[in-house]
């Protein structure tokens, strides 16, 4: 009895109910089905070209290895809601953030309220007054630790860095799940890596040559951070946008800078003068050389001459030497003869020797 | 009709199952994400917590109720510190903590909110970084000496020393420690602002005197070089002609020694071409040629 009597009562309270449904499904039953059939396909989801998916399934991220995790670009099919949920992450596309923690007020206040560095732990200026004394130059000769950033150097030096980091998301589960803020990790970890990284090093070297390696240094600490922290960031490029001296220091440095110039300036002008001095004496040297080979040349020919020319006066004078001889004697003698500027004729000597004769040198023109 | 009667009959059965099973899941379920927790309490009483993420379950409202927590790490800086290291030298610190809920039931009991939780990390990392740089040099965070620097071993004990109470006590999981400030108290900058400049003064001086000192000794090396070459290039004159002077003579010598007597006389006859110049006046007896040519009608 209670059995049949049981159903008759629910059919009585669902009687309504199933009238209701009955006339609705009636009237509207093409709209429920379109409706059925696009909450059906509403899981499906376009993955586009730089990003790539994870589906989470009932909460929980499908796959054992992020290979398996992560669905490229293209068509992605997923149950709908509640059972999946699609999470789309831009991989491919590089973020950057503006790291001035360690940036000193007078340089940067102008640049710098972005986010990065109005948030954070470094008290806000209480009052307008103090937001201007921010804002404009500190020829001081000290600095405000709450106020303004530096950072030390290894030998207790003081410089000023702003830095613009560049990440990208490397692991997109860990990233969208589990990781910090991208920002808030990016900042901090460089600027620890930073400080860390110029602790370590002298000021010379990091304002000169050492720039470099700082730079590799601080970015390799700083993706160790971020791999600690699980981040599921990777740091594409730390860039060094300025490493200053403090403000009130800048014309010592410069000072250094340019005593350093003068001292590479004389030391090229030395080299310049020993460039062009040493081989100008070369040149000369080389040149008298071969001067004297020219007059050896020279003066060998002529003797070559001279002893061609003998030997064939010998030839003549060992045919006819009295001829020859006597050629050469009255040739001597008309030279001689014509040579001479004046020529006095005295008649023979009486006795063998001359007496009385006065021989005047000078101007008289009067004869013997 | 009868056909149609039953098919609707199904439907109607269908659609009220799944209705029936929507519901209870819904008042059942407790999807916990990725990334988060889910703490069940029972008529208010905490019961369990759900930290892996999939589906869990619990008996429906009024009696079990959940409560969800975003279980992802968080950054979170210090205050500014100041404090005195070893050698007695003020230094103001700061440090980043990198936390997470660690225990979702002891977090929610002690602490309940995330503001709250770096409230108290303040405090306790405050505390740890006076202590522990207490017990360190400046040199062991900044050096130019590796050997001195034990930043890594200061950031070890700071996480030491604060990550088993923060969980103990707050349910929070400290998983990083890390120095991202170091500065000096304004006062202190004064002077090592006058240290940085006195430095940098011996530095340019140091520079000029190195620069002159060395262009100096490249003038005198090069003045050195140029001398070494002009005496090489004399000697080299003087061999050069040294060598002609004998190959001359020896040119001569090979020409004269066929007939000295030839020689002898064609070297006096040169001399008197030598001897006799335009300012040279002749003294001739009248009896001698050519003179006497004359007075003998053609040296007869």
């Amino acid at each position: 009895m209670r059995g049949q009597k049981l159903p008759s009562e629910i059919g009585q309270f669902v009687a309504p109910i199933s009238s209701l449904l009955d006339g609705a499904w009636q009237r509207m039953h093409w709209w429920v089905a379109t409706m059925a059939v696009l909450y059906a396909l509403s899981g499906i989801t376009i993955v586009k070209s730089d990003e790539v998916a994870v589906v989470l399934r009932w909460g929980h991220l499908v796959g054992d290895t992020p290979a398996l995790q992560e669905h490229g670009p293209g068509l992605l099919f997923a149950f709908p809601r509640p059972v999946d949920e699609v999470v789309r992450v831009q991989v491919k596309r590089v973020w950057e953030v503006a790291v001035t923690t360690l940036a000193s007020g007078d340089y940067t206040a102008a640049s710098s309220a972005s986010p990065q560095t109005r948030q954070g732990p470094v008290p806000e200026p209480e009052n307008e007054d103090a937001d201007e004394e921010l804002m404009s130059p500190i020829p001081g000769n000290t600095l405000d630790p709450l106020t303004q950033g530096y950072a030390l150097t290894g030998d207790e030096n003081i410089v000023h860095a702003e830095m613009v980091a560049r990440y990208r998301v490397r692991d997109p589960g860990e990233w969208a799940f589990y990781g910090p803020k991208a920002e808030d990790v990016l900042r901090v970890e460089v600027t620890a890596a930073m400080i860390r990284s110029l602790g370590e090093m002298g000021v010379d070297r990091v304002l000169s040559d050492g720039r470099k390696d700082l730079i590799a240094q601080a970015a390799r600490r700083a993706q160790a951070g971020l791999d600690a922290s699980h981040s599921g960031l990777e740091l594409s490029s730390l860039e060094l946008t300025r490493l200053a001296p403090p403000f009130a220091l800048v014309e010592d440095f410069d000072a250094v800078q340019s005593a350093f110039i003068s001292a590479e300036t004389d030391k090229k002008d030395a080299q310049a003068y020993r460039e062009s001095a040493v081989p100008a004496v070369q040149a000369e040297m080389d040149s008298q050389n071969q001067a004297a080979r020219g007059a050896t040349s020279n003066a060998l020919a002529v003797a070559h001459g001279d002893a061609e020319a003998f030997r064939a006066l010998d030839r003549e004078y060992r045919a006819n030497p009295a001829v020859v001889r006597e050629r050469l004697y009255r040739d001597a003698v008309d030279r001689a003869l014509a040579s001479a500027s004046k020529i006095r004729w005295v008649p023979p000597p009486i006795g063998g020797s001359y007496r009385g004769m006065r021989i005047t040198v000078g101007q008289s023109e009067t004869g013997p | 009709m009868v056909d149609a009667m039953r098919t609707q009959r199904w439907l109607r059965a269908v659609v009220g199952t799944l209705a029936l099973l929507a519901i209870i899941f819904s008042a059942t379920a407790v999807v916990v994400r990725e990334g988060q927790a889910v703490l069940i309490t029972r008529f208010g009483r905490p019961l369990r917590a759900a930290t892996q993420a999939g589906l869990h379950w619990k008996l429906p409202w009024p009696i079990d109720a959940e409560i969800s927590l975003d279980m992802r790490r968080r950054v979170y800086e210090t205050g500014q510190t100041e404090m005195l290291t070893r050698d007695k030298k003020n230094i103001i610190a700061r440090t980043f903590v990198v936390w997470r809920i660690g225990d979702p039931l002891t977090f929610t009991q002690s602490i309940g909110n995330e503001g709250a939780a770096e409230g108290k990390l303040d405090g306790l990392m405050t505390n740890a970084a006076i202590g522990t740089l207490g017990g360190h040099d400046l040199s062991a965070l900044v050096s130019t000496n590796p050997s001195d620097l034990q930043v890594d071993q200061i950031e070890s004990e700071l996480l030491a020393s604060t990550a088993p109470m923060a969980l103990r006590n707050y349910g929070v999981t400290v998983e990083q420690i890390r120095l991202d400030r170091l500065a000096l108290p304004a006062e202190n900058v004064t002077a090592v602002f006058g240290q940085m400049r006195a430095e940098r003064r011996q530095f340019a001086a140091k520079f000029e005197a190195e620069g002159q000192r060395e262009a100096s000794r490249i003038r005198s090396e090069a003045d050195l070089e140029a001398a070494r070459i002009r005496a090489k290039g004399s000697e080299e004159q003087a061999r050069i002609l040294g060598e002609s002077a004998a190959q001359v003579a020896r040119v001569y010598a090979d020409a004269h020694k066929i007939d000295p007597e030839l020689y002898r006389f064609t070297r006096s006859l040169d001399s008197l071409d030598k001897l006799v110049t335009n300012n040279t006046s002749l003294i001739l007896r009248t009896d001698s040629e050519p003179f006497s040519l004359l007075q003998n009608k053609g040296g007869k």
